[in-house]
């Protein structure tokens, strides 16, 4: 593979030429330079040990160390192929690392969100400083997301990490679930990834373009505590925060008063909040409701 | 003292019958004039014509007064008393007595808003009896309103008269309330499109009403309306009416409907109608839609609830 072209773009012409591609995939095509992939494997699923693979020699054209964390990911590249080989030769180089999901995780304690931005940050330099052009990470995380308290930092930490992800350092991966998760918790990680390719797609997803925290997809009364859990976690700068609404479907009330409860929180922190292409309908909404009462939000095209 | 003297304390809801723009304003004129004398804060709600001829004859004094758009801001009745209710907390806050004047049956409106009329004069009382002094007057055009709905004032208005007198009306009658908002409404006359949804169905509740929206041809901007309208209503049914519900949709010459129903009951019929303090956790998606919509119907009773949306075209 020669291109490094982004895996989807996604044209929007109405405010914005380019956004980062966003939305559902099939299999890998190509790697990209901010490729934050939510990928659910089922039993015996060739096509993930297929898009593992070519993720890995995608990034390997490229000249970036890759690191493979889990059993289930080590499993996908005992065979070679879809452009990987000599797993063995690529591990006595230094180009591929390989570690298991407890030693990676257990040996760090509790599991953190900013302990893994750290070690990823670290380990992102430490590639580049041995002349790779980047580090990209393929990891199996499904024993973290079963606790409901682990879950809830892993979603923070899969949110920081698109955030470094979109930054261009030179950090991309792709983040391994089980498809025997339950349908909440594979909803709440897959959330926060820009590309996905699960069995049901998350009513709608957060994900960090540019300076933005991105909203696309539809969010109701029954995701709108998600989106508050999301929108809590999310990494902002110390000039404020901008939400760009201008891929959301639909939004109702209970998911407008989050965005201006989350507005309030920020406000409270000296923080503003823009709010870029929300709907004639939700600017309707916000003033019916008596939501800029509450918070003053700049609304901007 | 007279009747109409001692009801002087606390919300007066008064009926006025006129015949012809002399009569309206013979009516009128003195109403806003005293409130103006007595340092009121006087806010008319008229339709557009009325609002101009009353302005004009107000002259100088019109300056002091604050007109609304009756046809703007009660075009569904389920509005009106959201608006009271705010200019009366403001004005209380301020230390100064409302006065205001109501035409929301005017003339060239249609049955289903004349009966939400109705239902908005009853439940005027229910809002305001009780709380700080004020006098709201309703303009009634005796001679080119159906004669049910004049008549209906007098049931509806505990003071009712003509510019020569005014009096209490002995057909008040606010126990009309539970009979109305409990009432069915009336039957669609042709094709239903039916359905059902539980708590995994809001998006494809939504996403059914918004096409059906687009098939009959309603503007894209009503067909996003509609589906947040949806959205609010299928999930009062699933959080607050059973867990479930059933939808109906259908056309008439005029209109397109869209008609939610569960097995729930509203025990307020002030529901949706006060605007939410910003605390409150419910009743923001009736107020919401309420505000959206061209004509909101709500009734309940212990057959369940129903929200009637009508969208005129």
């Amino acid at each position: 593979m020669t291109s490094c072209a982004p895996l989807v773009t996604v044209r929007q012409a109405a405010y914005r030429e380019w956004v980062r591609a966003h939305g559902e995939l099939t299999e890998v095509l190509e790697a990209g330079t901010s490729d934050h992939i939510c990928w659910v494997y089922g039993e015996d699923d060739a096509s993930f040990d297929r898009a593992v693979r070519r993720f890995l020699a995608g990034g390997l054209d490229r000249g970036e160390r890759v690191l493979c964390i889990g059993e289930r990911v080590l499993e996908s590249i005992r065979t070679d192929g879809d452009g990987f080989s000599g797993a063995e030769a690529l591990v006595e180089s230094g180009a591929l690392r390989t570690t298991t999901t407890a030693e990676a995780y257990a040996a760090a304690g509790a599991f953190a969100a900013g302990e893994q931005l750290g070690f990823y940050t670290a380990a992102t330099q430490e590639a580049l400083a041995h002349g790779y052009t980047g580090l990209r990470v393929v990891a199996d995380v499904s024993p973290l997301a079963t606790d409901p308290v682990v879950r809830q930092e892993l979603v923070r930490w899969e949110h920081i990490a698109d955030d470094y992800i979109d930054e261009g350092a030179g950090f991309t991966a792709m983040c391994a679930y089980s498809a025997a998760l339950p349908d909440e918790s594979l909803a709440d990680v897959a959330t926060v990834h820009p590309l996905l390719h699960v069995p049901a797609a998350p009513p709608f997803q957060v994900f960090i373009d540019e300076d933005r925290i991105a909203l696309s997809g539809s969010v109701d009364t029954f995701s709108a505590g998600r989106l508050a859990r999301v929108l809590a976690s999310s990494p902002i700068g110390s000039d404020g925060a901008v939400l760009d609404l201008g891929r959301v479907e639909f939004v109702d009330v209970a998911a407008s008063r989050v965005i201006a409860c989350w507005a309030q929180e920020l406000e409270a922190r000296s923080l503003p909040l823009e709010v870029r292409g929300a709907s004639p309908l939700l600017r309707r909404m916000w003033q019916v409701l008596g939501l800029g009462e509450v918070t003053a939000v700049r609304f901007a095209a | 003292m007279t009747a109409v003297e001692q009801a002087r304390n606390g919300f007066e809801h008064e009926a006025l019958f006129y015949r012809g723009e002399d009569d309206f304003l013979a009516g009128l004129l003195p109403f806003v004039r005293e409130g103006l004398d007595r340092d009121e804060v006087v806010v008319v709600a008229e339709p557009r014509a009325r609002l101009e001829l009353l302005r004009d004859a107000l002259g100088d004094d019109a300056a002091a007064v604050e007109f609304l758009d009756m046809s703007d801001i009660g075009q569904n009745p389920a509005r009106i008393i959201g608006v009271w209710d705010r200019l009366l907390q403001q004005q209380t806050a301020a230390g100064r007595r409302l006065r205001g004047v109501g035409e929301p049956a005017f003339v060239g409106r249609r049955e289903a808003e004349f009966t939400e009329c109705r239902l908005h004069e009853l439940l005027l009382n229910t809002a305001f009896d009780g709380g700080p002094s004020w006098r709201l007057l309703c303009p009634y055009d005796e001679a080119h309103l159906p004669p049910s709905v004049v008549r209906a004032a007098l049931h509806t208005h505990p003071l009712a008269g003509t510019t020569a007198e005014r009096r209490t009306s002995p057909r008040y009658s606010p126990g009309d309330l539970d009979e109305l908002f409990g009432a069915e409404l009336p039957r669609p006359p042709d094709a239903v499109v039916r359905g059902i949804h539980g708590p995994a169905d809001v998006p494809a509740t939504r996403r059914t009403v918004a096409e059906y929206a687009r098939a009959v041809e309603l503007p894209e901007e009503t067909v996003e309306v509609l589906a947040l309208a949806a959205s609010e209503l299928a999930t009062n049914s699933i959080r607050h009416g059973g867990g479930t519900g059933t939808f109906a949709m259908w056309t008439t010459g005029s209109a397109v409907l869209v008609e939610f129903s569960d097995a729930g009951r509203v025990e307020d019929p002030l529901t949706g109608r006060r605007t939410p303090s910003l605390e409150q956790e419910g009743g923001r998606g009736i107020y919401l839609v309420n505000q959206l919509c061209d004509l909101v119907q709500l009734r309940s009773s212990d057959r369940g609830t129903t929200v009637r949306l009508t969208t005129w075209r």
